[in-house]
């Protein structure tokens, strides 16, 4: 392709075995089908891992993949796709990351790094302008991964660098890898492919550049979607509170995963982890390359045991696994992600199978003895050390390090304590509290319970009573929302039925699964702002003006259908069963807040889904017809 | 000197637009690398200061030249450079206390902010106002001053 593509134009595969790497030069077509970020991955992981093997393992693949717009003026364009078999799951690992990894990375040639095999000895690559260096990183085994990002940046200036802390080499498998300081791939145990690989960090830094095709296009649509995103709703209480908006309104409906699962809230949760409490302890923003919104925060402990703390912090993810799945205080929540960050491990996963060995400690199947002292929700220090234990793997972390479905296994009825879908622990959102397409998205999610693949555009964190036999959700919102909505006209009625003020979990879910699958394609940031009015027409408009290859709204809608599409196929290749797309029996059993979810019922739900996305009703396996569509019949599943 | 890119260092949240929309007006290219806006990331302490040229009145890169490629628009005050005769030795870029002369290793000269002859890319797409484009005025000479205190506290 020419250099006026926006695209850096190339893939490296590395070798780690043979320190030798090759460089394939993209082509159209590929272009186009798998667009950039999850597609290339999506392709990689598919056409390279070899059915069945032990993700930790060398014939494990782990691919980097920067979004297609990464590192130019498209707002919030800067993040970068990291995917493998997953060591967690068994099933498509993937985790998705911002900042400026991605910027480096095109710059220094590269839309895709491919690592293969397993290296002798400790390393580290260096990627810079096309060339890659084999380096030893004897010196950096065992650091944490701050350390080592610190080591890295002041030995290479002006670089970015994906690090493993203690947690990848120890294999936990929900090891994180970190993206710098502030920010991780954190979900399905990227950090533990990356351990096995003796792969200690990643350098990338460039001067290339990065050509867009027309110029005046393409900064004519990055100033348009600019002001789409502003004249969101949603934009100033992002600006202002960043995620820490979902924390209270989901305390509110008992959705909130409180003592892992067992509450839909904490009784203080209100007043403890209120916006205020985010403008007491923070001070500044902080962006994502090319962000306009700056969502994340500059945190300060001012008082109490973590005086002097800093660091980026104050998202609701880490604070709701924390303060709200394991009760630990606000102070200890931003302890215990910073702890996670160096450790490099994943936050919600270390704090889902903590949760379960509380539980299971309460429940008197864990004793005291096993661990070597007493844990409970709440108990700050002793949660700490459990982590610790964890991410060193010592006594009982040895075990939980293997995350919940594994884990449970060694504790009697240890599985009524394990919240996972898929092997993936479940984050805050509890559906008896608020079925919603967010909610269903836990169920459908490709890589298994996680909230960050599937949510409503215009998600509008309102209690919902659940008359509707758990197939709608509240719309709440007046006409101008619906409108300005980017979706096809004759899709819009039937996920939003206006006159009744409902939204069709079913058909959204299939919708914003798609769109996010776009946004991790091109590189966007799927905050509330701009998922609310960025969608497929905006984008192939930018998409166009940037690489020169025509492309549709449809065009694009269908790449992110078939990216999915060839996830699921991944999964099933792998053996995934109808029956594994069910919450934990808890859901179903017990009550929060007076409710629980019908089984009956959440099947229609799910069958509702299948149909939305061509796939057989009962087995959720894609229809040959589908992948005729979508142009992957020629596929294995 | 009519305006000048004040920088409020406080307001920046290290976002880079500057500098890919700045590498993009002078060498046609998303670059961070060629940008002539650099953004000082103190990451561990929170702290993101961009620096670019501060159009000096008495500039120590006009000093450092042995080639006089650099002088002062008598009319604008902007400082300027004849690149076709800087040899790339980067004095310059050692003798400015801002660091922000840039060496442009397409061209293998160095080069500064121009403010793009008045209509400064870096402040129109700067999204938090940590960049603005004032006149040099009590005004200006105030938010300088806020922010000397600023970085001396820091």
């Amino acid at each position: 392709m020419s250099k006026s593509t926006g695209y850096a134009g190339q893939i490296l595969e590395i070798n780690l075995n043979e320190k030798i790497a090759e460089r394939k030069d993209l082509n159209k077509e590929f272009c186009m089908k798998y667009l950039g970020g999850i597609g290339f991955n999506a392709r990689i992981i598919y056409d390279g891992v070899p059915v069945g093997i032990d993700p930790l393992s060398e014939a494990n693949i782990l691919a980097f993949s920067a979004g297609t717009m990464v590192g130019a003026t498209f707002p919030t364009a800067s993040r970068t796709e990291v995917s493998a078999k997953s060591p967690l799951t068994g099933r498509f690992g993937t985790a998705n990351s911002g900042m400026f990894f991605g910027t480096q990375l095109k710059n220094a040639g590269f839309d895709s790094l491919i690592i293969k095999g397993r290296a002798d000895n400790t390393m580290y690559l260096l990627i810079e302008d096309g060339e890659v260096s084999y380096l030893d990183a004897a010196g950096l085994w065992g650091k944490d991964s701050w350390e080592t990002i610190d080591i890295l940046k002041k030995k290479y200036s002006g670089c970015e660098v994906a690090a493993i802390g203690p947690a990848g080499e120890n294999l936990v498998r929900f090891a994180s890898i970190e993206n710098g300081y502030y920010d991780a791939w954190s979900r399905t145990g990227m950090g533990a492919v990356m351990g096995s690989k003796n792969l200690k960090a990643i350098v990338v830094r460039g001067t290339l550049g990065i050509r867009p095709h027309n110029v005046e296009k393409f900064l004519d649509v990055s100033w348009k979607a600019r002001k789409l995103i502003e004249s969101s709703p949603f934009f100033v209480p992002f600006k202002s509170y960043g995620s820490m908006n979902a924390a209270m309104p989901y305390g509110k409906f008992n959705a909130l995963n409180a003592n892992n699962f067992s509450q839909g809230c904490l009784p203080d949760w209100k007043e403890d982890f209120a916006r205020s409490k985010v403008e007491e302890i923070t001070n500044g923003h902080i962006a994502c390359q090319s962000c306009i919104i700056a969502c994340a925060h500059w945190v300060e402990i001012k008082e109490g045991k973590y005086k002097g703390l800093r660091m980026k912090g104050m998202e609701v993810t880490p604070i709701a696994s924390f303060g709200s799945g394991c009760g630990m205080s606000l102070e200890a929540s931003v302890k215990a992600s910073e702890m996670h960050q160096k450790y490099g491990m994943d936050m919600v996963s270390s704090s889902g199978v903590v949760g379960m060995a509380i539980e299971l400690f309460n429940r008197g199947i864990i004793k005291t003895e096993d661990i070597g002292y007493e844990v409970a929700f709440g108990d700050d220090d002793a949660i700490l050390r459990l982590m610790d234990d964890i991410a060193y793997r010592k006594g009982l972390g040895n075990i939980l390090a293997e995350g919940t479905l594994r884990s449970a296994q060694h504790f009697e009825d240890g599985a009524a304590s394990a919240m996972h879908v898929k092997g993936l622990e479940i984050p805050m959102i509890d559906p008896r509290g608020r079925t919603s397409t967010w909610s269903l998205g836990i169920l459908t999610n490709i890589r298994g319970g996680d909230h960050l693949r599937c949510r409503n555009p215009i998600e509008n964190l309102r209690y919902n009573e659940n008359k509707y036999n758990f197939q709608k959700e509240r719309f709440g919102f007046d006409r101008p929302m619906y409108d300005a909505l980017d979706m096809p006209e004759d899709l819009k009625p039937k996920a939003i039925d206006l006159e009744n003020d409902t939204t069709d979990i079913a058909v959204m879910s299939r919708w914003s699964e798609d769109l996010i699958n776009l946004f991790n394609s091109l590189g966007i940031c799927i905050r509330p702002p701009v998922e609310h009015k960025i969608g497929p027409t905006v984008l192939a408009e930018a998409y166009t003006a940037f690489t020169g290859i025509q492309i549709t709204p449809e065009q694009l809608m269908q790449s992110a259908e078939r990216i999915w599409n060839l996830m699921k196929l991944f999964n099933l290749r792998e053996g995934e069963k109808p029956e594994d797309s069910k919450f934990p029996q808890r859901f179903y059993k017990i009550e929060v807040g007076g409710k629980k979810l019908d089984e009956v019922q959440m099947q229609e739900v799910l069958r509702q889904y299948y149909l939305e996305r061509g796939w057989d009703s009962d087995t959720g396996i894609p229809t040959e017809e589908k992948l005729r569509e979508l142009g992957l019949d020629t596929m294995q599943s | 000197m009519n305006k000048q890119i004040m920088i409020d260092a406080a307001k920046c949240t290290g976002c880079g637009l500057c500098q890919v929309l700045c590498s993009l007006s002078k060498s046609h290219q998303f670059n961070p690398s060629l940008a002539r806006i650099k953004i000082w990331r103190e990451e561990t302490r929170g702290v993101f200061i961009p620096l670019t040229c501060q159009q000096c009145v008495n500039p120590p890169c006009v000093n450092a030249c042995l080639m006089n490629v650099i002088s002062k628009d008598p009319i604008t005050g902007v400082t300027v450079r004849k690149t076709e005769n800087c040899i790339g030795c980067r004095a310059c870029q050692i003798a400015c206390p801002f660091e922000a002369c840039s060496y442009d290793h397409l061209l293998n000269v160095v080069v500064n902010c121009d403010q793009c002859g008045g209509n400064p890319a870096c402040v129109n797409i700067c999204p938090f106002g940590a960049l603005q484009y004032l006149p040099v005025n009590e005004a200006l000479n105030t938010c300088r001053d806020a922010e000397a205190v600023r970085r001396a506290n820091l």
